[in-house]
């Protein structure tokens, strides 16, 4: 044992500073955030409850089936009858916000709002149907905000990746 | 008929002087137990406040204005709770042990003199005393552990045993100093002698056993850094998981009451108690005015507030680091204390 570290053990020295730091901490504010009365910020592009998008009052979705297949967990199941879209179901519980269904949608037809507060006791709850889907639009992309939002954030990928106007391509009709 | 005619005037005298005596230390009983208990309520909120602070979160906020009546709120809710007792468990044993844990500390309230005046016992081995019933707490510690009939009860009741015996020597010798010096086993006789002496507080000139029996405190109240019997990441809750409800009340208030004890042996024995030392009264002659009692007090808080402070910081030892620390370091640096304070008072004696 050298005489330093001798120093150090008799004079607690390492616990004392320890010591300072947590006093000094006790009088910073505090980080909590105390959830229902005050809330987080939510950052632009928040991944939250799933919404269908509307034009003109109706649904854009069109049934293609393109959500359902890219869908990691398969939370995703439609029913498509002559031309109709009958069911369109997303099973919150399973779903894993990762946005690939955003993504894949050619038309934009379903987006992810910044709604994160919908726990509830029951299952049937947390299966959203078409027309809970359809109202997540109104309640929380009111207005140009879910236009703004899909076009900030969740741009189809052939928006950017897609072939620029003035390349060669196949001639056939598109 | 006239009682003059039965009993003398005298003893009718005498039997009303004990009857107001007694009336007096009922009192002061209660008064002390009401205050007492209150105090173990909120030592849990400014505990969870403090180290809320310090880990940079708020503590409870949510019952009444900051949090305020969370103690009542976790009272109640404690003595609403089932009982549960295991199948296996010694019942009679079950039942007493939270009692005895519970009873040994409060019994040490008695001896406590929180003003120039107020101690319910004034009795001459007051020190002795709160040793011998401090001991007698490890018993509620031990036959938990053992009634319960579960691994991490008996595990963390004979690591209880283990510790506070082992703490209990360090912090014995670090008081002999303080005796050594007061001349007196009397826990007013002490604070008065410190009041009187040159520094106004012992843990001046008897700081090593000052530093020695503040980490005893520590470990003798299993307080993290030293709370090996309950260590919640090895045992669970140590001794007391079987327990619920009311009976896991009783063992916390017991806690919390040898929490209140031992920041108020420290007050007595190296703080100076109600008194304030003369240079600080010389500078602030008006301070002499406040009551003992609030000297007392706000000593303990800070005592309080060191526990916690601690408890914030430093991580759990190593159960065989621990019992390094008491065996190797405390009691020999408590047994140099000793003799170096002894050797002090001689050659001031001969000097002067």
């Amino acid at each position: 044992m050298t005489f330093k570290h001798f120093i150090k053990t008799i004079t607690f020295i390492e616990i004392l500073k320890g010591m300072a730091l947590t006093l000094r901490r006790m009088f910073s504010k505090a980080v909590t955030i105390q959830y229902p009365d005050e809330r987080r910020k939510i950052a632009p592009g928040f991944r939250g409850q799933h919404a269908l998008s509307k034009r003109g009052g109706k649904a854009k979705c069109v049934g293609c089936g393109l959500c359902a297949t890219i869908c990691p967990s398969q939370c995703i199941s439609i029913t498509r009858e002559k031309g109709q879209v009958t069911k369109y179901q997303i099973e919150l519980l399973r779903c894993i916000y990762c946005g690939f269904c955003v993504e894949a949608c050619p038309y934009g037809a379903i987006s992810l709002t910044e709604n994160y507060e919908y726990s509830s006791y029951n299952k049937q709850d947390l299966m959203m149907t078409k027309e809970k889907l359809l109202s997540n639009w109104d309640k929380y992309m009111p207005g140009t905000k879910g236009e703004e939002y899909y076009k900030k954030f969740w741009r189809p990928m052939s928006e950017d990746f897609g072939t620029p106007p003035g390349q060669a391509m196949y001639g056939g009709k598109r | 008929m006239n009682m003059a005619n039965v009993i003398s005037p005298t003893t009718v005298d005498a039997l009303i002087k004990f009857g107001i005596d007694v009336a007096i230390i009922l009192l002061k009983i209660v008064i002390v137990l009401a205050v007492g208990l209150l105090h173990v309520a909120y030592a849990t909120y400014f505990e969870r406040k403090v180290i809320g602070h310090m880990q940079v979160r708020l503590g409870p906020m949510r019952v009444g204005p900051h949090g305020l009546l969370q103690p009542f709120a976790d009272g109640i809710k404690l003595f609403f709770k089932e009982d549960i007792i295991p199948a296996q468990a010694d019942k009679v044993v079950f039942y007493i042990a939270p009692i005895i844990f519970m009873a040994a500390a409060m019994v040490n309230l008695s001896v406590i003199p929180f003003d120039a005046n107020f101690v319910i016992a004034d009795i001459n081995v007051g020190l002795l005393f709160i040793f011998a019933m401090a001991g007698v707490g490890v018993y509620g510690i031990f036959i938990s552990g053992w009634a319960s009939n579960s691994k991490y009860a008996f595990m963390g009741g004979l690591r209880s045993s283990a510790q506070v015996i082992s703490y209990e020597i360090a912090m014995g010798l670090s008081l002999v100093g303080v005796m050594m010096m007061a001349g007196s086993l009397n826990l007013s006789d002490i604070i008065r002698a410190q009041g009187e002496s040159i520094f106004g507080m012992y843990a001046i000139p008897q700081f090593i056993g000052f530093i020695v029996f503040v980490i005893a405190a520590v470990a003798e109240t299993n307080r993290t850094p030293f709370d090996l019997p309950e260590a919640e990441s090895e045992l669970v809750a140590g001794y007391f998981t079987e327990y619920s409800s009311f009976r896991f009340a009783l063992f916390f208030l017991g806690e919390y009451i040898a929490m209140i004890l031992m920041a108020s042996l420290c007050t007595i024995c190296f703080l100076g108690g109600w008194t304030l030392p003369w240079y600080v009264l010389k500078i602030f002659p008006f301070l002499s005015y406040v009551p003992g009692v609030v000297w007392f007090v706000l000593k303990v808080y800070a005592f309080f507030f060191f526990y916690y402070w601690i408890r914030a910081t430093v991580p759990r030892y190593r159960y065989d680091q621990f019992m390094a620390i008491g065996w190797k370091i405390l009691i020999p640096v408590a047994i140099g204390n000793i003799l170096l304070t002894g050797l002090v008072k001689i050659i001031l004696k001969e000097v002067l």
